[in-house]
């Protein structure tokens, strides 16, 4: 009776598992052909857990307007229209967590691009999306997204397929740059970053740039984590300077802002070089006085001086910053993400116009090496030839904005120039 | 020598640190555990006040009290249900280590879910600033200072002069003896736990307004506060509040002469203290 029961068991079992195989493995029908615009996924590795989930979390509502208002007109290619979908997946800002978003955005969600990429898993990635030739755009500067001859990972032979759309690396610089065209009576430039970056490639570079152009600096660094900052304030107080630029790092730099203001050092200007997340958030937490005065990125392209840009764009981005706004029921002031992801996707499209495809890897970068792009951050040509090994690196007008009244009003601009 | 600024400053991280620390040694010398999610209740206390404040309304310094009580009360769950069933015979030390250290993960996680995690300020709580004659310290700060004050004449008082203190005196030097006489050494742990977590919610409360309210804002201090342990040594209430003290001033002082290298001096100060001193300042030798 039981060997009977063990066949029988046996059996279903395998019957199962053939049916299983056999559907798997049976031919898909024939789709029937699309009558409205063809959807393209762009997949984009995100940080929405873990302490770095601010940055990806916040921009949530703007992209979502973003790609609402672009899909309205898609982009052509001949007489087909496209419309693009994001699907985002988090990379707990891990290369761990990377690697896996890469693979389930490219294998899972059949995603022929990765863009909007600005966490710190650079190498991760791009060892998933190169030998899928999948098109990464990301940013550089980050320490290992940067010329191998350098000492970073990026090698243009071995990763083909990366696109520097966000220039961070050179972006810091220009921000400098930016802010002491703000401040032109600046003593002395303070610099402050992680400790992580100390001694890094990207740093030397800046400070390189920096030298160069005569900018007076002095660098402090301060360990991951760190909340107590009286001691960098009154160093950077001693050696003179009164503009202290800190490395896009939300909380540090919050708690900087208002560390010094309670310090009395009330004339030191603090400037960050990422945007301000919320207007809200920094005023809770540094208090309406010690905010005043503070300095950070600002891609507002309507307020640009410098860098022209399509008037089209201008009004997409506004008419998407007005819908997040509503979506969120409160103001909505951060421009940051204008400068990546919908600028990324303009910089993918554009490469797919001139290449005349959309599944062509190889035809569209080689459309983005040295190709011209109109975005929401301006017209800039790929650079960087000779310094990355390929032109695929982006440009930025290094914009600036200075808190008066609580508002954020336009300070400065330093346009990049092309990479040699 | 560092000017007035930093030795102040200095103060104010002493402040933490010791009623951290305190915290931690209390529920050393009873349960015999270190409680690794001593961070995570110094994270949930600064919500508590944070929620206090901006959507009840209530005023700051009984925000503080109302974080003392509500975490107390959680840490009192925790003890009943997590660490008592776990510290009994078959399982063991391990089995309350892992325990604690999955706790960090569990309340970091729900804080995130529940709070979201933006940072969250108290800028209004007690702005403004005291101008000294060669420097200014804000309202903030001073607040830290006449709370840990308080904190630990209360703790005097409660631990040498009442009955409470006394059980949790006798539980810590012979619980063998102390439940001989009556005393339900279950409970005294229990009240214990109450009292760790509260004063590490309430540490987390006065330090909201001085930097931000986040999930994860208990990390550093539960490090730094374990540090302070181990200089004063590990069971010694005296030895918390002095390791704290040492902690606290050196870490500025050292940050200001060498900048971001305080950290490594600090943890080659604590191995030298271990290997010099395994007990540490106050603690007693190993038997």
């Amino acid at each position: 009776m039981k060997k009977w029961y063990n066949v029988v068991a046996i059996s279903m079992v395998a019957v199962i598992v053939l049916g299983i195989f056999a559907i798997a493995c049976a031919q898909k029908p024939a789709e029937p052909q699309a009558t409205g615009p063809i959807i393209i996924n762009i997949g984009e590795p995100v940080a929405l857990s873990g302490s770095a989930a601010p940055w990806g979390q916040i921009p949530t509502p703007f992209r979502e307007a973003w790609f609402e208002v672009f899909n309205r007109e898609g982009f052509k290619i001949g007489d087909q229209t496209y419309n693009i979908k994001l699907i985002q997946v988090d990379d707990q800002n891990t290369p761990e967590g990377g690697a896996a978003a890469a693979k389930q955005l490219i294998f899972g969600d059949n995603c022929k691009f990765l863009a909007g990429h600005w966490t710190w898993n650079f190498s991760a990635i791009a060892s998933v999306t190169n030998p899928a030739k999948v098109i990464f755009v990301t940013r550089s500067g980050s320490p290992d997204a940067l010329p191998a001859s350098w000492g970073g990972a990026y090698d243009s032979e071995t990763m083909p397929y990366v696109v520097f759309g966000t220039p961070s690396q050179e972006e810091f610089t220009y921000d400098c740059f930016a802010l002491v065209d703000g401040f032109p009576n600046y003593n002395k430039l303070g610099l402050l970053d992680s400790s992580v970056g100390k001694g890094g490639p990207g740093w030397i570079k800046v400070q390189e740039e920096l030298d160069k152009a005569g900018v007076k600096w002095h660098d402090e660094w301060f360990t991951p984590g760190t909340t107590d900052f009286a001691p960098i304030i009154t160093r950077f107080a001693e050696e003179g300077c009164d503009v202290v630029f800190v490395a896009g790092w939300i909380g540090e730099y919050m708690m900087f802002l208002k560390q010094r203001w309670e310090m009395g050092y009330k004339d030191m200007t603090v400037a960050c070089s990422g945007p301000f997340v919320s207007l809200d958030m920094y005023k809770a937490v540094c208090g309406d006085d010690a905010f005043e005065g503070a300095v950070g990125a600002y891609y507002a392209p309507w307020e640009f001086k410098k860098t022209e840009v399509n008037p089209k764009y201008i009004a997409q981005c506004q008419e998407a910053l007005a819908m997040a706004a509503e979506k969120t029921g409160k103001p909505y002031e951060y421009t940051g993400e204008i400068a990546w992801l919908p600028s990324h996707v303009l910089i993918l499209v554009q490469a797919m116009q001139k290449a005349g495809t959309v599944d062509d890897t190889d035809a569209i970068m080689k459309a983005i090496r040295g190709g011209t792009f109109d975005t929401t951050v301006g017209k800039w040509t790929m650079s960087g030839e000779k310094t990355y090994g390929s032109p695929v690196v982006f440009g930025t007008p290094a914009p600036l904005c200075i808190i008066q009244g609580g508002q954020e009003v336009y300070l400065s601009e330093h346009p990049m120039e092309p990479l040699p | 020598m560092p000017p007035a600024g930093i030795w102040v400053d200095g103060l104010v991280q002493s402040c933490i640190y010791m009623t951290m620390a305190f915290g931690m040694v209390l529920v050393f010398s009873i349960l015999g555990i270190l409680n690794w999610a001593h961070g995570q209740f110094y994270m949930l206390g600064a919500f508590v006040v944070y929620y206090a404040i901006t959507a009840a309304g209530i005023p700051f310094p009984v925000s503080l009290l109302v974080s003392g009580i509500v975490v107390g009360g959680l840490g009192m769950l925790v003890e009943k249900f997590v660490i008592e069933r776990l510290n009994a015979p078959g399982y063991g030390m391990l089995y309350v280590t892992v325990a604690t250290l999955a706790l960090i993960f569990f309340f970091e996680g729900a804080a995130g879910m529940a709070f979201g995690l933006m940072p969250k300020g108290m800028a209004t709580v007690l702005p403004g600033v005291l101008t000294l004659s060669s420097f200014s310290v804000s309202y903030q700060k001073i607040a830290v200072i006449i709370f840990t004050i308080v904190i630990m004449i209360t703790m005097y008082v409660v631990l040498n002069r009442t009955k409470v203190g006394l059980a949790i005196r006798a539980a810590a030097q012979e619980p063998v003896a102390a439940s001989l006489y009556g005393i339900s050494v279950g409970r005294v742990s229990l009240i214990v736990m109450g009292i760790g977590c509260a004063l590490a919610a309430m540490a987390g409360g006065i330090m909201g307004p001085v930097h931000s309210v986040d999930p994860f804002m208990g990390r550093i201090p539960m490090i730094m506060s374990l540090l302070a342990i181990i200089i004063g040594g590990l069971g010694s209430l005296t030895g918390a509040i002095v390791g704290g003290i040492i902690l606290g001033l050196l870490n500025s002082v050292i940050a200001y002469k060498i900048s971001y290298f305080s950290e490594v001096a600090l943890f080659v100060l604590v191995i030298l203290i271990l290997l010099i001193r395994p007990q540490g300042l106050f603690g007693a030798p190993q038997k």
